[in-house]
């Protein structure tokens, strides 16, 4: 099964060789902890590294800020649009819904630039405008459009946990109609925060489970070690495992 | 066919044209409904509505039927042209007056 790259070399590593190809892919997390970059990661690199053009769909966030944010770290999405390599759509979650009846809204812009990944930057805003009961079917709909097209797909999920219980029971609910789930979160340590990711799921692929810490730097995400010498990050209160305690406490003497 | 003049004359002619016209350069991006559109400029429906009729009929933005709804975007390339008609049309006033 041939892989979507992320080109975030040790992401990469994680999941085995990247995404796989045509899947849909959710990446969770709070206010703040790199979700739009990660998505904007994905589709620059496509360009740029592997050859695949991009669409990136937008609710609340007008464009020119997605221009201004990008260009910050080194990424000209004007100029790959220029050059019809990427399509950036803002649109309200209202008439995106409406897609369904008669010709999507998506339609023109896939036939125009012929994209191979898709990026849809918060798949929740949708809530606002369906039923809280509605909303597991509208995504679905939305995820199955998009596979019928072939693109390889990226959506983003904001979580409103900041600390304990990191999924809700929509959450969840959600995490069901996807390929795989990664999960980005803020983690206390020593009084600072820090951020963390983790692949939660890969359908019919292995994957690396341990938490990784990542920073945002000048040129996009970048991982770092895994969280070893830390146990119970996810559950928002990370504490020093037994092993590195003792060793710690052992040094003190 | 608008000469450079009328349609610069048009497109100055009211203050929700002007931001509108700004709103659609920066994001050309943007397809939303009417009612989207004028909240993204902090108007309501109603105030937009004139203007927005114009810039259409001007060929800069165009309307299309999604599901139930009209999707107001940008025309690249009717808004291409019409740039250049009126930037034409400044180069001549300026080389007419000598400038």
């Amino acid at each position: 099964m041939a892989r979507i790259q992320t080109g975030i070399g040790e992401l990469d590593k994680m999941l085995g060789g990247g995404f796989m190809e045509g899947d849909a892919v959710m990446v969770a997390g709070s206010a703040g902890t790199g979700k739009t970059i990660l998505a904007l990661q994905y589709l620059v690199n496509g360009i740029t590294q592997f050859g695949d053009k991009g669409i990136y769909v937008t609710f609340e966030q007008l464009p020119d800020q997605i221009y201004r944010d990008a260009k910050n770290l080194g990424w000209d999405l004007r100029e790959m649009e220029a050059e019809n390599k990427l399509r950036l759509i803002c649109t309200s979650p209202s008439l995106f819904l409406e897609s369904g009846e008669g010709e999507h809204i998506l339609d023109e812009p896939i036939k125009g630039v012929q994209p191979r990944r898709i990026v849809v930057d918060p798949l929740n805003h949708l809530a606002m405008f369906v039923e809280k009961d509605d909303l597991r079917k509208e995504a679905y709909r939305l995820i199955m459009y998009l596979k019928t097209k072939g693109l390889s797909s990226l959506v983003t999920w904001e979580s409103t946990q900041m600390n304990g219980e990191f999924f809700s029971a929509t959450d969840i609910g959600m995490s069901f109609l996807v390929d795989c789930v990664i999960l980005l979160r803020h983690v206390e340590i020593k009084s600072s925060v820090r951020k963390a990711l983790v692949v939660l799921k890969i359908r019919g692929s292995d994957h690396d489970k341990r938490l990784r810490e990542f920073e945002i730097t000048s040129k996009g995400i970048k991982l770092a070690a895994p969280f070893s010498e830390y146990e119970g990050i996810m559950s928002g209160s990370p504490r020093k495992s037994i092993t590195d305690a003792f060793m710690e406490a052992f040094k003190k003497r | 066919m608008s000469t450079g003049k009328e349609i610069l004359n048009r497109l100055l002619s009211s203050e929700i044209k002007g931001d509108l016209l700004v709103l659609f350069h920066k994001n050309p991006g943007l397809v939303d409904t009417v009612e989207g559109v004028a909240r993204r400029i902090g108007r309501t429906q109603g105030a937009v509505e004139t203007d927005l009729k114009d810039l259409v009929d001007l060929g800069i933005l165009r309307r299309k039927r999604i599901g139930k709804s009209e999707a107001i975007s940008l025309n690249r390339a009717r808004d291409q042209e019409i740039q250049e008609i009126v930037a034409n049309h400044i180069r001549s006033l300026k080389m007419g007056k000598g400038v």
